[in-house]
């Protein structure tokens, strides 16, 4: 049962199906933040007043009118019952102004509101959820009325199976998919399922997709922005790489366009050493950049050697890689390997000293690079993300209150340049997700900084719509 | 027999708190988990705020001890809980994939048991050449891993020649207008799409039929009563199927029966290569989001199972041997 209180806690298979069930104020294109449930907004002087203007003639999936009311409610609502996958702590309070306005007052300004709060927060049915009081559990027939261009037909949670039919009377035209399923396939035979017809669209970060079906006239691959990064979280209180030149010798002695190519098959893409992927809105493309050069690496060393523990998954191919790339400059890493949920609680615990980790959500809004590093919060939102610079969280807290995006830009530009020098994690590269798909049932699109936040996912409710 | 049901009670309080302790004794935590095969997005993950909240209502703030308070009593009133990456009862996943296990295993245990004992039967009696090939072939399967034969299965007859599925129990959603609603195409499209699977199974487990129906035929071929039986008139076949069939037919029981007890704990391995939603699946999707809940409510099952079959073949003996005898 997919309501913003009860889809699955693990990946964004859960908030995607959301956002063609339920609509946000704002949404995202191709290009950048367009007007959605809101048409129109306007900001106050301080910041921290957002007005509103609804959409004329939106309805829920049960014919009612969308109201200011129901906005109001849903951001009061998650007050008490948290949207899971975004912070609304900053919204203070809620007023109706009129029968098509409403005013958002936060706590203060907050820079990525437009985007990563107002794009990602789930309107809801005030009629609906005002009478439950517990929302984890509720499973009521209305209980998924959503305002979105898609109804919840069908749920089978055996399978983890959804099916969705056009919404009909949707204000921005019905979509042109009658029919939107989606299955949990096996990811190994999942390109296969769409050769065979079976399925219309499938991912992968394995670029050899491209070869298999150049010139193909039914089934394309869509490559995203390299939106998931790959990279190595670094205990930065623990020895010996505690110190930065320590660092920085890894750093260079990792043939990293190498790794990138022999994984994921295709044009590698390097990690940034600032941590934000080219391609993207907040990418600054003079960051320090550390080319491949074992000679420095060994120079930085001073002749020292080291042994050092990186946790890794049993599936990661990078240990193998990486081993005798610091071999070379004189860095013995040991592979500890343990599932995913182990590694997660070692790396929160700070019990590591490298930890290789891969995630999407670095290509939306830069503010996440806040989130990662604020102190004792951050590794609840990055896996290992221990660094304490006065100066980063300084201009850190400082870019998420600047609403001019120009002085942002530099704000985060230094942000990047703080950690390309002292590389609190180490980027190893980016991958792109390939989607393969049926050119004659659909056509995927990428969206501006990632759909919701960062995530390399094609299935903006737009290219279901005609525009 | 009050000494009997004593020790039966024992072995429930022990499975119970097992079950309990064992997903907790694993490192990592249900709310940090990342996505099973698939992505592990930074910034969405939980919300702080939220977390707290999940702690709490999955009591997983409180002591080890009172997690175990509040697991009997939600137990002792028939309640296994919410699942906590899936949001949903632990009692509706299990019930949904229990007749997909159920189905998928039992089908295949009855097909490996009934030709594996035939073909154990056939090799013991004919001797000779056909023995030495059966012998050969049986031990060559079963020294197979499953999760090869079914990946060669997979990759042979659904991606090469397309005759079956790549994935799933059923096609999902074949109820929709459109498509074929009645009952008789649904059995025939679950039949299809667990051909694979259940043949991964039959292959990996008929071996050992094989070899303990040829091991008990063996032991009484030199027998007299064969010899007084042939001297009857009776034809070979009457001899064998009269005869020398009822021994096999304990230690076949025996395995049959401990086969049986675990098809409750469902098949990770074959469930996961052709994604049929049975319960082994299930537990290897609970295992990796640490989903304590479902963990607990898939191993209550599974462990419940093996003491109910043997009940169940204690009482199937007794009548057996009342018949050898």
């Amino acid at each position: 049962m997919p309501t913003p209180f009860r889809v699955s806690t693990a990946g964004p298979g859960g908030p995607v199906l959301l956002t063609l069930i339920y609509d946000t104020l704002t949404w995202k294109d191709e290009h950048g933040i367009i007007p959605w449930l809101a048409k129109k907004w306007a900001t106050s002087e301080d910041g921290r007043d957002y007005t509103f203007a609804l959409a004329p003639n939106v309805r829920w999936q049960d014919g009612q009118p969308l109201t200011p009311d129901d906005v109001a409610f849903s951001f009061d609502y998650y007050g008490r019952h948290p949207y899971r996958w975004t912070d609304t702590t900053m919204v203070e309070s809620t007023t109706v102004l009129d029968t098509d306005q409403i005013r958002l007052r936060l706590r203060q300004p907050y820079a990525s509101f437009l985007e990563d709060v107002a794009g990602i927060v789930p309107i809801v049915p005030k009629r609906v959820w005002s009478n439950v009081a517990d929302p984890s559990t509720y499973g009521g027939a209305d209980a998924s009325v959503g305002s979105g261009p898609f109804k919840l037909a069908e749920y089978r949670p055996a399978e983890g199976a959804y099916r969705l039919t056009a919404n009909p009377g949707y204000f921005h035209g019905s979509p042109t998919t009658r029919q939107y399923e989606q299955l949990n396939v096996p990811a190994a035979t999942s390109v296969q399922a769409v050769q065979q017809g079976q399925l219309d669209l499938s991912w992968g970060t394995d670029a050899s997709v491209n070869e298999l079906f150049k010139g193909d006239s039914r089934i394309k691959v869509l490559a995203t922005p390299p939106l998931s990064v790959v990279r190595l979280a670094v205990n930065t209180k623990r020895a010996p790489l505690d110190n930065k030149v320590t660092r920085q010798a890894i750093m260079y002695a990792l043939d990293r366009t190498r790794l990138a190519q022999v994984i994921t098959k295709g044009l590698p893409v390097v990690g940034s050493a600032g941590v934000i992927p080219p391609e993207t809105p907040w990418y600054d493309p003079r960051v320090r950049s550390y080319s491949f050069d074992a000679e420095k690496a060994r120079a930085l060393l001073r002749g020292k050697q080291y042994a050092i523990e990186l946790l890794a998954d049993p599936a990661n191919r990078e240990p193998e890689l990486l081993q005798p790339m610091l071999q070379a400059v004189g860095i013995t890493l040991a592979v500890k390997r343990v599932d995913s949920a182990t590694r997660t609680q070692l790396l929160r615990e700070g019990n590591f000293q490298l930890g290789l980790v891969q995630h999407i959500g670095i290509g939306g809004d830069p503010d996440f690079l806040r989130r990662w590093y604020s102190g004792t919060e951050a590794n609840d939102y990055a896996q290992g993300s221990i660094f304490s610079n006065a100066q980063f969280g300084q201009l850190a807290r400082e870019q998420a209150v600047t609403l001019d995006e120009a002085k942002r830009k530099q704000l985060v530009y230094q942000l990047q340049a703080i950690l390309a020098d002292e590389l609190p994690t180490i980027t190893l590269y980016y991958r792109r997700f390939y989607w393969t798909y049926d050119s004659t049932k659909y056509t995927p699109m990428n969206t501006w900084g990632g759909l919701i936040d960062g995530a390399p996912l094609v299935q903006n409710k737009l290219s279901f719509l005609r525009r | 027999m009050a000494r009997l049901i004593g020790r039966y009670l024992a072995l429930a309080v022990a499975v119970v708190l097992l079950n309990f302790l064992l997903p907790r004794l694993l490192p990592g935590d249900p709310l940090a988990a990342a996505a099973p095969d698939g992505i592990s997005p930074a910034t969405s993950t939980l919300t702080v705020q939220a977390r707290v909240q999940l702690r709490a209502y999955y009591h997983l703030d409180q002591p080890l001890f009172g997690q175990l308070l509040s697991y009997l009593n939600d137990l002792a009133h028939g309640n296994l809980g919410w699942s906590i990456s899936q949001a949903a009862p632990a009692r509706d996943l299990v019930g949904e994939r229990l007749p997909w296990t159920l189905g998928l295993l039992v089908t295949a245990l009855i097909v490996s048991s009934v030709a594996g004992s035939l073909l154990g039967l056939l090799a013991a009696w004919r001797g000779g050449q056909l023995d030495q090939t059966v012998l050969t072939l049986s031990s060559g399967l079963a020294a197979m891993p499953e999760f090869l034969t079914a990946i060669a299965l997979l990759l042979g007859f659904a991606v090469a020649l397309r005759w079956f599925p790549l994935h799933g129990g059923q096609t999902v959603f074949a109820s929709d207008p459109g498509r074929n609603p009645d009952w008789p195409h649904a059995l025939v499209d679950v039949a299809w799409h667990l051909t694979l699977p259940a043949l991964t199974l039959v292959l990996a487990t008929s071996a050992a039929f094989v070899l303990v129906a040829r091991g008990a035929v063996r032991s009484v071929l030199t027998e007299t009563y064969l010899t007084t039986a042939r001297a009857k008139g009776l034809s070979e076949t009457q001899v064998a199927s009269r005869h020398a069939a009822p021994n096999a037919l304990l230690p076949v029981m025996t395995l049959f029966g401990l086969r049986l007890g675990q098809v409750l704990g469902g098949a990770i391995v074959v469930e996961r290569v052709f994604a049929v939603p049975g319960l082994g699946l299930l537990a290897y999707q609970s295992i990796a989001a640490r989903d304590y809940p479902v963990l607990q409510a898939v191993f209550l099952l599974g462990s419940l199972g093996v003491p109910t079959v043997n009940f169940g073949l204690e009482l199937a003996y007794r009548r057996l041997e009342r018949r050898v005898g």
